[in-house]
């Protein structure tokens, strides 16, 4: 997962992906694989969520996010996700 | 043996528990389960699987045609990768739909305090069709839709 998160007036921009291979079962049947991808996406800045997705198998291979904020530079933005598995992955990052 | 099962279920239940407390607030998946399975028609542009899953999410397909800013592009060459994005001034949640895929429904948004809903992503496109953004905002419901036409499908092989 890579992560950019700037602040600039009190606003953060952040631009992120993530390496999932968002296997819809659509694609998953031709490739004769599972069915998976990312289903929930969440940012937290101090424990307290800033960024809240529920996602689909429509999103595209390594899904790139990006959203806003109000928050500041110093602090660190944690992102993390969870898949149709199970599976979950998170970062963190100092916003710049 | 049968006791062997049994424990291995338990631990299996306690695991799948344990994870929403952790690390999902609102997961829209575990909340309205059916709304992802809402199937677009199979024909081009029909939007009446769009507006079912609009009430779905949000109790009411009643909405106005302001407020929300779309960005996606007329023509897509790779529909694969295509990147959308909406931006309002204020919103508590936000659906994105489209009519080019077997199902509608693309991601579902809930907008934290702190959150600004100016948001980007990318999403497949199997075919030409139509994207829709829809957002609730002190109650109302605001929708901005935009064709996009693809050229090549979104498969990715």
């Amino acid at each position: 997962m890579r992560i950019k998160a700037k602040a600039k007036d009190g606003v953060v921009t952040v631009k992120a992906m993530m390496k999932h291979e968002m296997l819809s079962y659509d694609i998953a049947k031709k490739k004769g694989k599972e069915a998976n991808f990312i289903v929930y996406i969440n940012g937290k800045v101090d424990g307290k969520d800033v960024y809240e997705a529920s996602t689909s198998q429509f999103l595209s291979k390594n899904p790139y996010i990006k959203f806003k904020f109000k928050g500041e530079a110093g602090k660190e933005l944690e992102l993390s996700w969870v898949d149709l598995k199970g599976n979950t992955k998170s970062k963190k990052a100092k916003i710049k | 043996m049968e006791r062997r099962k049994f424990l291995g279920f338990g631990l299996g239940v306690a695991a799948i528990s344990l994870a929403p407390v952790s690390a999902v607030a609102k997961n829209y998946r575990k909340e309205l389960p059916k709304v992802w399975t809402i199937k677009n028609p199979d024909k081009e542009n029909d939007l009446s699987g769009v507006n079912e899953a609009i009430k779905a999410i949000f109790g009411s397909d009643k909405t106005e045609n302001s407020g929300v800013k779309l960005k996606a592009p007329d023509i897509a060459e790779n529909g694969a990768v295509v990147p959308v994005s909406f931006s309002l001034e204020k919103a508590s949640k936000v659906a994105l739909f489209q009519t080019s895929n077997p199902e509608c429904t693309v991601a579902i948004w809930d907008i934290p305090e702190a959150g600004i809903p100016e948001y980007g992503v990318r999403i497949k496109m199997k075919k030409t069709g139509t994207v829709v953004v829809v957002a609730e905002v002190d109650g109302k419901l605001y929708r901005a839709d935009k064709v996009v036409k693809v050229t090549a499908g979104g498969c990715g092989g």
